[in-house]
């Protein structure tokens, strides 16, 4: 948690001074009526850096060194692997179109994340699938990616 | 006159065959999400937001509304079967809730929560509906700095009151305004920090944001615990949940008390459900005649606190509506949700939209009545329903997440905007950051920009207006002490900790 919280408060000090910087340098600060769109850019990004320099202190100088924040094996590697099946997802939706990539998804994930049995996988992912086109593209009209399959 | 005739349109509205049925589908849902652990009323309003899209503002706020409500009833079901809160104003109704399922009261502590809930959601809109339009004709005369105090006062009280490190508050609820600051700045026409890609030239979208953090995030963080879910053996028929006069006799009180308490407490900008129902057990701890009864299954530690966040979540409505500042985290998702549908949140919604509002306040009602029967009669099926696991559950939310933020703009960018704020709701969760901080920020931020800017261009003395005038003097100092507090409580904590390390 201690080297957590010395990279976030690096990470946004410098984001801060930076966002302060970009809207002093780029945006008008004050123009000839009042505050322009500068203004509150640059005293965010300011206040941003001051709360992290806070943080990027306490951090550094707690002896603790906090707890792990992180899972470690099975929690870890649970949590990549949805997040990457996720990710591949969207990555692909354009192309497979929705109704595939639901159900790919779901396989992915239901099978060979949670062990579960063929029959049962397939019936969720062809059922949520379904469930999903008749709401969002039968009644709320939401025009999904139909991919090359045609639906 | 006028309130009654604004009421009977409430009903008239309410009772439209398709807004009762919203109204069923949100209790219905709503009691499920409370019930489940890992969703509770801040994901489930952010998930079904985008379905809310195509129908009229006002059934959409009545399903979002019945959700939330449900959610409150739902949460007791897992704390006191399985001992793990469903959501978290349900957390404290685990010590005396799960106490007493282990003493073959699992029924009557279902429906003391029911009952209590029932009283403290009907007395809770009774009290919105005749406390939110004299709020609101007196928000009237507010001009741009008593708005941008206002303003100041929810972001900085939310951010105070969530969440347990109050600097990691802050950090997220300033992360949250720079966001806001993305796109093009409506007075001066800049593209602000859009770094020429035309998707961002519009800002950062509200629900793919509200998405990623409340349905991803947590989603991500239930992923990673191997939960082990047993529910308790017990018996939560209709003729089980009764209550006898011993019971009801105790329960009186409390549930009395946690009302009242729960209502006050969800008045105040940034204090939700969850805070009345810590406050609302250690209440009654205090006035009961045996105090060394709970913790050990005392009917009064679940009516208390089951009644307060019920009557809290009715109050959060009240300044949401009348302020447009938000009570709770909930309600927050459901200010952005206001403004989606193209409604300005404020006092003028009383005068512009009454049918709105009006449809709301009626229609919470209805649900009340809908959610006793239904955690009176169906507790079972809730029950079957936690059955589910985890596994199964967890990707079809992640579908849920990912069509959601598709369906906005039909676009692929907002789906990827809702996997990156996914990932960091994950890592602001664990690290103790505020999600509802941010969130609220992001919604604020840009009417906050516009009321500062117009503030200090009617001013002849600088930031000094928001002090010159006596409500934006108030409600400035307010907001400064909110920030004050924590910033005083951590230095001093410093100074000691340096003390001793002199010491020793």
């Amino acid at each position: 948690m201690r080297r957590a919280d010395q990279i976030a408060g690096a990470g946004l000090l410098l984001l801060g001074v930076a966002f302060a910087g970009a809207g002093l340098r780029n945006y008008t600060y004050w123009g000839a009526a009042g505050p322009g769109s500068g203004f509150l850019p640059f005293w965010l990004g300011l206040t941003m850096a001051v709360l992290a320099a806070w943080l990027l202190i306490g951090a550094t100088r707690a002896r603790a060194s906090g707890g792990r924040w992180l899972p470690e094996g099975a929690g870890l590697r649970r949590l990549v692997t949805v997040l990457g099946v996720t990710a591949g997802l969207i990555a692909v939706l354009k192309i497979v179109g929705m109704a595939v990539g639901t159900v790919l998804f779901l396989v992915a994930i239901l099978r060979f994340v949670e062990r579960m049995r063929w029959r049962s996988t397939v019936a969720i992912a062809v059922g949520t699938a379904a469930v999903n086109y008749l709401i969002f593209t039968h009644w709320l009209r939401v025009p999904f990616p139909v991919g090359v399959l045609g639906f | 006159m006028d309130f009654f005739a604004n009421l009977s349109l409430g009903f008239s509205i309410a009772f439209t065959p398709f807004n009762l049925l919203m109204a069923a589908a949100g209790v219905t849902l709503g009691t499920l999400i409370g019930a489940l652990p890992g969703v509770g009323p801040v994901s489930g309003v952010a998930l079904l937001l985008p379905l809310t899209f195509g129908m009229d503002p006002v059934s959409g706020i009545i399903m979002l509304a019945a959700l939330y409500a449900g959610s409150m009833y739902g949460g007791t079901i897992t704390s006191v079967l399985i001992n793990t809160p469903g959501e978290s104003a349900s957390v404290v109704t685990c010590i005396d809730g799960y106490q007493m399922a282990l003493q073959g009261r699992a029924g009557p502590a279902l429906g003391v929560a029911a009952i209590g809930s029932f009283v403290a959601g009907t007395i809770g809109v009774v009290l919105l509906m005749l406390m939110s339009p004299l709020l609101a004709r007196w928000a009237l005369s507010f001009g741009p700095p008593e708005t941008f105090a206002l303003m100041l006062l929810g972001l900085t009280t939310v951010t105070g009151l969530t969440g347990d490190n109050a600097l990691k508050g802050y950090m997220s609820m300033v992360f949250g305004l720079m966001l806001a600051m993305v796109g093009f700045d409506i007075i001066s026409g800049d593209a602000r920090y859009a770094f020429g890609i035309n998707e961002m030239l519009d800002g950062v979208e509200f629900l793919p944001v509200a998405i990623g953090l409340f349905g991803l995030g947590e989603v991500l963080v239930g992923a990673e615990q191997v939960t082990d879910m047993r529910i308790l053996r017990a018996r939560y028929g209709v003729r089980d949940v009764m209550l006898t006069a011993a019971d009801w006799a105790r329960s009186r009180g409390a549930i009395a008390r946690g009302t009242a308490l729960g209502f006050l407490i969800g008045v105040l900008p940034g204090a939700g459900p969850t805070i009345a129902s810590f406050l609302a057990y250690t209440l009654e701890k205090k006035v009961s005649r045996h105090p060394e009864e709970f913790g050990r299954g005392a009917i009064e530690g679940v009516a208390a606190p089951e009644s307060a966040n019920n009557a809290a979540s009715s109050a959060a409505f009240v300044p949401m509506l009348t302020l447009g500042i938000p009570g709770s985290a909930t309600t927050a998702v459901m200010l952005g949700g206001l403004m989606m549908w193209g409604l300005r949140p404020g006092p003028l919604l009383f005068e512009k939209n009454p049918d709105f509002v009006w449809g709301l306040i009626a229609s919470l009602y209805i649900a009340n009545v809908m959610l006793l029967v239904l955690n009176i009669g169906f507790i079972p099926m809730f029950v079957r329903a936690l059955r589910i696991p985890y596994g199964v559950l967890m990707p079809l939310i992640i579908i849920f997440c990912v069509t959601g933020a598709y369906s906005l703009n039909n676009k692929v960018w907002d789906v990827g905007v809702m996997l990156v704020f996914g990932g960091l709701g994950y890592v602001m969760k664990k690290l103790d950051y505020s999600p509802a901080a941010l969130t609220l920020a992001l919604v604020l931020g840009p009417l906050a920009e516009r009321a500062l800017r117009q503030s200090l261009i009617i001013s002849d003395a600088g930031v000094a207006i928001f002090f010159l005038r006596p409500i934006s003097a108030v409600l400035t100092l307010l907001a400064l002490s909110a920030v004050a507090v924590p910033a005083a409580r951590a230095l001093r904590q410093a100074v000691r900790g340096r003390a001793r390390a002199a010491a020793a």
